[in-house]
């Protein structure tokens, strides 16, 4: 039983993807646009040319925030979606009749549709390939070329993840809505 | 089949969510349906990705093959299927880590459009029409050639055994090496070329001509950096774009990106300042004068280690190198020049980027050596956060026995250059030379591999005439390349996770060894080059030997002096015996005679090796680790050795400048109604081998045309329009992304996308090719593409 979160330092991110190619190739996710468990915002730039505003183009690497008070689960009618033993919102593909309700209810728009289950898809922290082999990484945070990522318990004051929210500034997305997620922003 | 087809759909109805315009192939001339059939093997899996599993995996070291860095990494093998990648976190260079290309390499390993088999010719020159063959039918063609084509042993009988008729390119790897011993040193071909020279030549050569290294930079402790003509956030050099963008944006280093465009590398600095192309010189030379002005240099450092310095000092303050003169030659102003000079030089730990491809201007040699020189005179070389030349872990030389063959020639592409390189020339210069009917004797035989020279070598109308213009063209590859639809013979290559490679070294400051390790046996029916150099050297070696001892003077004395079977033993005449072991065999041989056991033992379990790595490595956090203790890294190894040559003598005696000199013919000017073309590259593409790629198709869907908004709005293009851009030498077209990054008389398009090749089913139509729009013009010192002179005309279609 763990609590799992994500800090992201997303001022390293330089929007190479390879968290979203390696999503795809660990999760065995399908090709397509949009399909995918994980992206990065990009804001076109302010300015007019050669006066571009360096600050408006950022990189923000995102992702399902988890969250602990998430409606898409509330909204779920065949409680498909259910948090499991360690805290990380899972879509049982059994149960799920595509009803699309979370997929409208979810306000970062996470969840996308698996043509071959045509059940709703989202990121499950690697929960059922590398943390169900004992990995304690997500493909995601492993592959980053800049470190962006720091998966780990938040119940579990000595992890890194802990430390670093103890130590460091961050913010959550839409923190207003009360979703209370469990990816932090780190500035 | 049903495997191999279902395969293929899933590609396709995936791509068509993406693509929003572009060409989608039809079929290929290449497979017929039947042959499709036959090479569907189980060996491939039945899904673009496969979700790795919870069961048994073998996880086996490999070195990545998607660009040049050489990232380490442990490929999951399931049921004898790629299902993963992951980083190897014990190799100090890639820093646990692998990019987006190298995520995606289990596509290009199971990329559909593979070479599969050994094909020979049948149809005209590029139409795509090949039969398949057995491998000795292939090597048998080679040899002797078909009805469509001349063999070897007939041209060289021909050239009375002028080895130099055959000439050779070669791509970037960890096997090109077994490939220049081949066909250079066994076959004795001089004429050369390969991805150098259009590359990172220049800065290469300029580096080392000035300080005797091309450095490496250490960012952990460097504190303010000048990136120009780089884009490391995209163009991902390892460890450099980890190390660099982690202390970006107010954490550490202060950063002012020198690039015409906005790239991600500018969205990472403090401050980006959009430069005229091909007009940094300037700017270096303006930040010189500043420093010497001001007296902001290290004098101790630049007294004790400079030559011809005080002369270099003179030669900047007497041509008036201001900030002000600057200005409009380079479009950067010339109070951001004073600023740049000042902070540079105040700062503890400053750094100039060396930069590495392309080779933008003509000047690019003179750049480099006035951006090495500038970097020296803050003293910051051969320390802590600043130049590295540390200490690389040298592996033991291997000798090749080859035979000296008395009826070759000399290389001669040499015209317009005033030094030329011995070992890989110029491509423009052998090429062109070649057309222009300028070479001294007929160049008639092209072996090819791994490289792609229609789509990297500028001009590409003229490559292809280069190419019809041969007897013989052979190609060793993994695609179906557009210069391979110019083969007569495709030999097919094993893929970067089908092979073991040679062991080889790397890095100045954290040197490690490294070894690739086969994470599967090859595909189909094709093979790991060093095999395939075997094979080809054993088909070979006897009837060449025939010939040679029909022409060659000196052969026929020795055989008369010392017996035939004797010299064609001894005198490297049994071509194959460079390749007697296989490669882990021969790997193990030469790290346990250098190393000794443990060292062997260790890379061949972790794809790692340094000295006391045991007791060096360590995780420090989850991300992060240590390879080396800082009490052991190479900081500073040069002592009194180090120098920094501002002023070269030697360059005069050829017409090259002695020190960095701006010319105004360099001056930037678009004529009305043009605009400049810029090439780069991108984080989830590397080169034209790439592009086919499916995972990557699926991130970037095809090269747009940057186009400043202004100027498109006024020309009435939009997001997604086709556009037709044209110079003088060719044309494409793609789709126009108008955008603020970029000013309003310049163009840009990604490298490697235009694909030509109906082989390859992603990439074949896709954009369009740089390559085929670039004039090949050189640069004066070694004759290396520059990339960056082109005008063209932009129309919406
Ligand atoms: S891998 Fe890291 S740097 Fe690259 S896009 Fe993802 S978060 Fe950003
Ligand atoms: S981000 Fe969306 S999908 Fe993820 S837990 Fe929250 S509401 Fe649910
Ligand atoms: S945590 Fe795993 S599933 Fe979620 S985005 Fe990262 S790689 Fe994908
Ligand atoms: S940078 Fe990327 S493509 Fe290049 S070797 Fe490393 S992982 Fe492979």
């Amino acid at each position: 039983m763990a609590r799992y979160g994500m800090a992201l330092d997303y001022k390293n991110c330089i929007n190479c993807k390879a968290c979203e190619v390696a999503c795809k190739e660990e999760n065995g996710v399908l090709l397509g646009a949009d399909k995918h468990r994980i992206w990065v915002g990009v804001n076109e730039i302010e300015g007019v040319w050669p006066n571009l505003s360096i600050s408006s183009s950022s990189f923000l690497p995102s992702q399902c925030q988890q969250c602990d008070n998430a409606p898409c689960e509330e909204v779920c009618p065949t409680h498909a979606t259910y948090y499991d033993e360690n805290g990380v919102v899972r879509v049982d593909s059994d149960k799920c009749i595509l009803c699309s309700y979370c997929m409208n209810a979810c306000p970062y728009d996470a969840r996308y549709v698996d043509d071959r289950t045509v059940t709703v898809d989202k990121c499950t922290f690697c929960s059922d390939t590398r943390l169900a082999r004992g990995l304690t990484t997500t493909a995601c945070q492993n592959t980053c070329p800049t470190k962006v990522r720091t998966f780990g318990d938040l119940d579990d004051p000595e992890s890194e993840i802990s430390i670093l929210l103890k130590t460091r500034d961050h913010f959550s997305l839409k923190a207003n809505l009360g979703t209370e997620p469990k990816l932090f922003y780190l500035t | 089949m049903e495997v191999e087809i279902s395969r293929r759909r899933f590609l396709q109805g995936s791509v068509a969510l993406t693509v929003v315009g572009g060409t989608m192939a039809g079929t290929t001339a290449l497979f017929s349906e039947e042959e499709k059939a036959t090479s569907a093997s189980p060996r491939v899996p039945k899904t673009v990705t496969t979700k790795t599993g919870t069961g048994k995996a073998e996880e086996i070291p490999f070195l990545c093959g998607m660009c040049v860095n050489k990232c380490a990494g442990f490929a999951r093998v399931e049921n004898g299927i790629i299902t993963k990648l992951d980083p190897n976190p014990y190799f100090p260079k890639s820093r646990n880590m692998l990019c987006p290309r190298g995520n995606a390499g289990i596509q290009t390993a199971y990329d559909p459009d593979r070479l599969k088999y050994p094909m020979v010719r049948i149809g005209k020159r590029g139409s795509g029409k090949y039969k398949r063959v057995s491998w000795e039918e292939a090597y048998d063609a080679i040899l002797n050639g078909t009805k469509l084509f001349k063999g070897l042993k007939q041209i060289l009988d021909e050239e009375k055994d002028n080895r130099s008729t055959i000439g050779y390119c070669n791509g970037e790897g960890l096997s090109k090496e077994g490939f220049e011993t081949l066909v250079g040193q066994k076959l004795g071909s001089p004429n050369y070329v390969d991805e150098v020279s259009i590359c990172l030549e220049t800065a290469g050569g300029g580096f080392f001509a000035t300080l005797g290294v091309y450095p490496e930079i250490d960012f952990e402790h460097s504190d303010y950096l000048i990136i120009s003509g780089a884009n490391r956030a995209e163009a991902i050099i390892t460890p450099d774009t980890m190390d660099m963008f982690k202390r970006t944006k107010g954490r550490g280093i202060k950063t002012v990106c020198i690039d015409p465009r906005f790239t991600n590398t500018a969205a990472k600095a403090d401050k980006w300042l959009p430069v005229n192309p091909g007009t940094d010189l300037a700017f270096v030379l303006a930040l010189t004068w500043v420093v010497f002005n001001e007296n902001l240099q290290n004098e101790a450092f630049m007294k004790k280690y400079g030559v011809g310095y005080e002369e270099y000092k003179q030669h900047i303050l007497s041509h008036k190198y201001t900030p002000e003169w600057a200005e409009p030659i380079c479009g950067i102003k010339a109070e951001d020049i004073y600023t740049i000079a000042r902070e540079f030089m105040n700062a503890e730990a400053p750094v100039y980027y060396p930069g590495r491809r392309s080779i933008f201007s003509p000047n690019d040699y003179q750049l480099r050596r006035a951006m090495a020189i500038f970097q020296a005179l803050s003293g910051n070389i051969d320390k802590k956060g600043g130049y590295i030349y540390g200490n690389p872990i040298m592996l033991p030389p291997e000798y090749v026995n080859a035979p000296i063959y008395a009826q070759a020639k000399p290389r001669f592409d040499t015209e317009g250059i005033a030094f030329p390189t011995l070992k890989s020339g110029s491509w423009i210069v052998f090429r062109n030379m070649i057309l222009e009917g300028k070479n001294p004797y007929p160049v008639r035989v092209m072996f090819m591999r791994k490289h792609n020279p229609m789509m990297s070598v500028p001009n590409t109308a003229k490559t292809r005439k280069f190419l019809e213009k041969m007897d013989l063209n052979v190609m060793i590859d993994i695609l179906p390349s557009d210069t391979a639809m110019f083969a007569d013979v495709i030999l097919p290559e094993a893929s970067y996770l089908e092979r073991t490679s040679p062991v080889k070294s790397y890095g100045f400051l954290e040197p490690a060894i490294v070894q690739r390790k086969a994470a599967i046996k090859p595909l189909y029916e094709t093979k790991e080059p060093e095999v395939i150099y075997k094979e080809l050297a054993e088909k070979l070696a006897k009837p060449l030997f025939e010939i040679s001892k029909k022409y060659d003077k000196d052969l026929q004395e020795q055989i008369k002096l010392r017996g035939e079977k004797k010299v064609f033993k001894e005198d490297g005449w049994n071509l194959a015996d460079a390749w007697e072991k296989p490669v882990h065999e021969k790997n193990k041989e030469i790290v346990e005679k250098a190393f000794g056991p443990k060292a062997w033992e260790i890379l061949d379990e972790k794809g790692v090796y340094y000295p006391h790595m045991e007791e060096y490595h360590k995780q420090l956090n989850p991300n992060e680790f240590q390879y080396y203790p800082k009490n052991r890294r190479f900081y500073s190894t040069m002592g009194d050795k180090k120098r920094v040559i501002c002023k070269y003598d030697h360059l005069a005696t050829r017409g090259i400048d002695p020190m960095p000199t701006w010319h105004d013919e360099w001056k930037f000017s678009v004529p009305e109604g043009k605009f400049r073309v810029i090439t780069g590259r991108h984080a989830q593409f590397t080169q034209s081998g790439t592009t086919n790629n499916a995972m990557l198709r699926d991130l970037i869907p095809t090269n747009y045309l940057w186009i400043n908004k202004g100027v498109a709005k006024k020309m009435g293009i939009e997001f997604g329009d086709m556009v037709e851009i044209k110079s003088e030498v060719g044309k494409g077209r793609l789709m126009a992304y108008p955008t603020e990054k970029i000013a309003p008389n310049q163009v840009f398009m990604l490298h490697g996308f235009g694909s030509e090749s109906k082989g390859l089913e992603l990439a074949y139509g896709n954009g369009a090719n740089d390559a085929a729009i670039l004039k090949d013009d050189i640069e004066p010192v070694f004759g290396a593409a520059v990339m960056h002179s082109t005008n063209v005309e932009i129309r919406k279609v």
